[in-house]
């Protein structure tokens, strides 16, 4: 199955090689293209993606073996093609496929390219060989043409196939050139996007702002996967005719869906869609060649720039914030007195802030929360979604609201101990620390000052607006036992110091049990809480024994000796 | 010693934003020569190693290599450089073998005698049976190695090493030192850029020393004994403006007081 996916990058290579010679004339060295296309695409063959992130670290590396990424890319190709078959007109099927397919590769462009595109390597192994500039460029375009167009026909594959037996095999060929359109079409969005991030952003900025766009992604996905179900019913969808509103011409996927509709249903088709098809043929050509000879040297340029930028000439941005600084001292003064103890909520608090691929990780567990939530809420059968909402308002279910915050902590804490640079934690091991538990103490605290209790405190301003100030004893005994639960997660699941581990595999199944029964604990705690929030006092009396609880455990956590704390090979 | 100079940087000048890194740079350098180029931190040197390999191609003045000027033709000069940066980039997914065989077609190297060489300089270099190897799994020095070998594979007239000692073993740093006396036998011309005042002491014929993007002292290690002190350590404290270390010293004793 490999040697497919090899012999696939062979293939598009000889396509490729078919336009050597015009390249050639434009005073490109085809013998240098083809060499780098060559060593990129292998190299692209043995990157794990991004995209499949999730499963990156589950546990062989088989799983990531780029044979089983094309076998997803093709399922995942098959649930958009289903689209095709909602509607009767195929007119207004296609539209919405080409959305599907035009966003998804938008965003997976973006967000698995990047750090492809800004690869700082070439800077130091491309350019002190003579290479001329522009083998340089046409080989970064070429690149990621092949990329996409292998993406774009595993996608649609398909979509191609159900095609075929929606429309009629004559719709086939066609609908390969508009899935080849709709490519050329993603790629110019991209590139626009791309300059305007550029443009407007510095090169340090640059990568923060594209891994918020993967963070985005993801979390559309997750959402979408979720919440989409629930919210629209798909018999309904297949009734909207999008095209019925005038602004639907604008949209770029109907002009691609309009080539069909031209071609195989010509006497349906108005003069409108004729020339709505022919924009859609020539303005990604149009595009395309903008791309080549207008966008992408500046591009080319810009990019330079932010392989280049390595804290070369950024010296300014670091004064002006003392002041907040300051802010952050004291709160940990006062929230973590013992030095040591302080010194671990510090470096805690400034890691995680900082650390991208810690973010990376964290970040969509705050959206999921809603998310979960409004899955759960909307679950009910039958009703319309207005009784749904109705029903929500009168209910108790915002306790549960702030139990699914668990869910960010426990995030939170599988991630704390993980890090790629986690070789600089040798400071823990070579230092006279007698309690690392006062280290993982101060870490814990800066995880719930940092991150947990303003993301409680928003819910709460949100849950009180809603259902009233009655909630208000309720969110203090549901966060009460929420720290709960992440102390009983961080003793017996969280082995390591703050960013002392390296990213491996999840742990085995003992931990496992370990986990779900910490769960089912809460579950039992919280499912008691619910039963008596019938009596506001009882609630009130519960939060002292929770609170002893909270204490109690924290003491402990913070004796914790280094034969609890799993140490690593530095 | 051949007249004519084989590298003429003259009155090169580089700024980033307002801040003058390089200060009207000249010097000539003569084929054979091994050039050691010292400085301390921030002095310029990695600028002008940059500007000398092609990577910056916007500064201030004339540099010609071979003849040929920069501005002209920085393909034809890359032809003639060989380059081993100090920050061990490297495409680490790929296998020494693919890595090089990359580098050479990169310089246009016929594959029969591209593979035959890289095979023996590997072999050469210890690195004999991790050829097929995947350099994600390699130490620091092995990877060294590999760049050290792609800086050489296409057989250049002038070779740049920065700081190419980093993560060797002793064995390989006395090789290493050995291997750049007998390429300036050679004929190669060898522009080494280090902070290892010793190794530096002992490989170069001229020395250079680099400050605040001027040039302070050029010479043989000879005759910059002659002028200013008996080590080159001493020699570099002196003439980079920390002359009296012990002050320093003394300020960090004081600071437990």
């Amino acid at each position: 199955m490999l040697l497919i996916l090899l012999s696939t990058d062979k293939l598009f290579l000889r396509l490729v090689s078919l336009f050597y010679p015009v390249l050639a004339k434009t005073g490109v060295d085809t013998v240098q293209l083809d060499e780098i296309l060559r060593v990129k695409l292998l190299m692209d063959n043995r990157r794990p993606k991004t995209l499949f992130a999730a499963k990156r670290n589950s546990q062989n590396k088989n799983a990531q073996s780029p044979w089983m990424i094309s076998f997803l890319q093709i399922l995942m190709g098959f649930f958009i093609g289903l689209v095709l078959t909602l509607n009767q007109m195929p007119y207004v099927g296609q539209t919405y496929y080409f959305i599907i397919f035009m966003v998804l590769m938008a965003l997976t462009l973006i967000s698995d390219f990047t750090t492809v595109l800004v690869d700082t390597r070439d800077q130091f192994i491309l350019l002190p060989r003579p290479i001329n500039d522009r083998t340089v460029a046409v080989s970064r375009i070429l690149h990621i043409s092949i990329y996409v167009l292998r993406l774009a026909l595993l996608q649609g594959l398909p979509a191609l196939v159900i095609v075929g037996f929606v429309d009629g095999i004559l719709a086939v060929p066609i609908f390969f050139i508009q899935l080849l359109e709709a490519t050329f079409l993603s790629i110019f969005l991209v590139n626009i996007v791309y300059l305007l991030l550029m443009r407007s952003v510095s090169p340090q900025k640059f990568k923060d702002v594209i891994s918020y766009f993967q963070i985005g992604f993801s979390v559309l996905i997750f959402a979408s996967y979720y919440l989409l179900p629930r919210l629209i019913n798909v018999s309904v969808l297949g009734n909207i005719n999008l095209l019925s509103h005038w602004w639907a011409y604008t949209l770029p996927p109907v002009w691609i869906a309009a080539m069909n509709e031209a071609l195989i249903h010509t006497s349906r088709a108005n003069y409108i869609t004729i020339l709505l098809a022919t924009l859609g043929f020539t303005v990604p050509i149009l595009g395309l060649w903008l791309v080549a000879k207008v966008l992408a040297p500046g591009f080319n340029r810009r990019l330079s720039v932010i392989a280049t930028s390595d804290g070369n000439s950024n010296t300014t941005g670091q004064v002006k914030k003392a002041g907040k600084f300051n802010l952050i001292e004291k709160m940990s003064n006062v929230v973590a007195s013992d030095p040591v103890e302080n010194a671990g909520f510090r470096i805690t608090w400034k890691l995680a802030a900082r650390t991208r691929e810690f973010k990376m990780k964290v970040y969509p567990a705050f959206a999921y929360v809603p998310i979960y939530f409004l899955y759960f809420a909307l679950n009910g059968k039958g009703d319309s979604l207005s009784d749904r909402w109705e029903k929500l308002q009168h209910g108790h279910t915002y306790v549960f609201l702030i139990y699914l915050c668990t869910f960010i902590l426990s995030s939170m804490l599988m991630h704390i101990s993980m890090s790629e640079k986690y070789k600089s934690a040798w400071v823990y091991y070579a230092l006279p620390i007698g309690e690392p538990g006062k280290i993982l103490s101060g870490m814990y605290k800066a995880i719930i000052c940092l991150y947990f209790l303003p993301y409680c405190l928003v819910l709460s301003i949100g849950i009180i607006a809603i259902w009233g100030p009655a909630a208000i004893n309720d969110i203090i005994l549901a966060f009460l036992i929420s720290l709960i639960y992440g102390i009983l997660m961080a003793l017996f699941m969280v082995k390591g110091l703050p960013f002392s581990n390296p990213v491996v595999a999840k742990q085995g199944g003992g931990k496992m049990v370990t986990s779900l029964l910490i769960l089912g604990f809460i579950g039992a705690i919280g499912f008691g809480h619910y039963m008596l929030m019938r009596w506001e006092m009882a609630v009130w009396l519960a939060i002292i024994p929770a609170l002893l609880l909270n204490w109690i455990m924290f003491r402990s956590y913070k004796r914790r000796s280094w034969d609890d704390v799993e140490l690593s090979d530095i | 010693m051949n007249e004519h100079p084989l590298i003429q940087i003259q009155n090169l000048t580089k700024s980033y934003g307002d801040k003058l890194v390089l200060k009207g740079l000249s010097l000539d350098i003569y084929p054979g020569q091994v050039i050691g180029y010292i400085g301390p931190n921030g002095a310029g040197k990695s600028t002008t190693v940059k500007i000398l390999t092609g990577l910056i191609p916007d500064f201030e003045g004339e540099v010609i290599v071979d003849g040929i000027r920069m501005a002209d033709d920085p393909l034809a000069i890359k032809r003639l450089i060989g380059y081993v940066p100090e920050n061990a980039e490297i495409y680490d997914v790929l296998t020494p073998m693919e890595y090089l065989d990359f580098i050479g077609k990169l310089y246009g190297m016929e594959e029969g005698l591209l593979h035959q060489r890289a095979g023996k300089l590997l072999s050469a270099f210890g690195l004999g049976t991790n050829g097929d190897d995947r350099m994600d799994t390699f130490s620091k020095g092995m990877k060294q190695k590999v760049l050290l070998i792609s800086g050489i594979i296409h057989n250049p007239k002038i070779i740049i090493l920065d700081e190419p000692l980093s993560g060797l073993d002793a064995n390989a740093v006395i090789m290493i030192k050995e291997l750049i006396m007998r390429l300036s036998q050679e004929g190669k011309t060898i522009f080494y850029c280090s902070h290892m005042m010793d190794v530096v002491e002992k490989v170069s014929d001229r020395i250079l020393l680099i400050n605040k993007g001027e040039i302070i002292a050029d010479g043989t290690f000879e005759s910059l004994k002659q002028n200013h002190s008996d080590t080159l350590e001493r020699i570099f404290s002196k003439l980079t403006g920390r002359e009296d270390s012990s002050t320093e010293t003394d300020a960090i004793i004081n600071a437990f007081d």
